[in-house]
């Protein structure tokens, strides 16, 4: 829809764009021009309400408004009158049976026509009548649909105008989920590193104990080999010596 | 004649007497011209006595005043041999 509006506007912008065949079916179709012309303003005349006016249901007015000038009022029927009578008396028109019939048949017709004419032209009104609120339903039909059409047309492009309010929550919504796994990830690799790094501390704490624990043992091993038997009767009588040193000197003590 | 209109074109009423012949003969005698010229007068007719809102009888009676009278035209000469 766009692309026509751009399209009109160039038209009216270099004319000479409008017409020009232009090669290949795809520019072909993007450079015809619809609807550049004025729309027209009163496209059909309406009906006529009554036909021409004919006097005795048989000659026109105009007939009679020729002879105006010249004969008056009773002209045209002064001259009706007259070749009449002359046709008859001519014998131009023949009396033959037929024109008994034919006086009979043609009052009977004007005696119809002037007593139910009124009437029946009415019924056949208002058939025509509803005839036309029809086309007439069918058109205003026809226009509500297109005004529907073209107001929706118009509330959407207003809501398209509104867009961008929904970009803008959902751009943030993104950089906010973006943030979040950025910091999430960091936070795992810190601990990751942190895991390996204790791994090492506590490896390193492990075999540190490890060898103290065993220096220990050798040494008190050692030690213990190193004791000999006779050097250990000399040790333990010594204690027993200084041992009884002390309870003297403890006994000596308490009684002060 | 000095005729400020020229003679093609100017309708049957506004012909003067002496330039009738010559209006005669410049008139489209094709085909297609003879047609055109029933389309016309129809459709004069039917414009304006049949086609209107509230039409009356006289549309439809004055074409049957003409079949009457171009029929007893037909037959006049029958007529005037039987009635002699």
């Amino acid at each position: 829809m766009l692309s026509r509006v751009v399209f009109a506007a160039a038209a009216t912008a270099a004319p000479c764009l409008k017409n020009t065949a232009v090669l290949g079916s795809r520019v072909l179709q993007a450079t015809r021009a619809f609807h550049t012309g004025q729309p027209c303003p009163t496209p059909v005349p309406p009906l006529p309400e009554y036909g021409g006016k004919v006097r005795l249901g048989l000659i026109p007015e105009e007939f009679f408004q020729y002879l105006y000038p010249k004969t008056g009022v009773t002209g045209p029927y002064m001259l009706g009158t007259g070749l009449s009578l002359y046709c008859l008396s001519k014998e131009i028109y023949v009396i033959t049976p037929e024109t008994i019939s034919t006086i009979a048949v043609v009052g009977l017709m004007v005696y119809v026509i002037k007593k139910y004419g009124a009437s029946i032209g009415e019924f056949i009104d208002k058939l025509n009548e509803q005839k036309i609120a029809q086309l007439e339903e069918v058109k205003q039909a026809s226009i509500k649909q297109i005004q529907d059409a073209s107001d929706g047309e118009k509330t959407q492009q207003a809501l398209v105008q509104k867009h961008h309010y929904i970009f803008d929550v959902q751009r943030n919504n993104i950089a906010m989920a973006l943030e979040v796994t950025y910091r999430e990830r960091l936070h795992r690799v810190y601990k990751e590193v942190k895991n390996r790094l204790d791994y090492h501390i506590s490896m390193q704490d492990m075999i540190r104990r490890k060898e103290q624990e065993h220096m220990i043992d050798w040494v008190e091993k050692q030690v213990v080999q190193s004791i000999s038997a006779q050097q250990e009767k000399e040790t333990i009588t010594k204690c027993i010596q200084d041992l009884k040193l002390l309870t003297k000197k403890a006994q000596a003590q308490p009684v002060m | 004649m000095a005729s400020l209109v020229p003679l093609k074109e100017k309708k049957l009423m506004e012909v003067k007497l002496g330039e009738l012949p010559s209006w005669i003969l410049m008139r489209d005698f094709t085909p297609k011209g003879i047609a055109g010229a029933f389309q016309r007068g129809y459709d004069r007719y039917y414009n304006k006595y049949i086609n209107v809102r509230k039409g009356s009888i006289s549309g439809v009676n004055m074409i049957l005043a003409a079949y009457v009278l171009f029929s007893y035209c037909i037959s006049y000469k029958e007529l005037r041999s039987e009635e002699a």
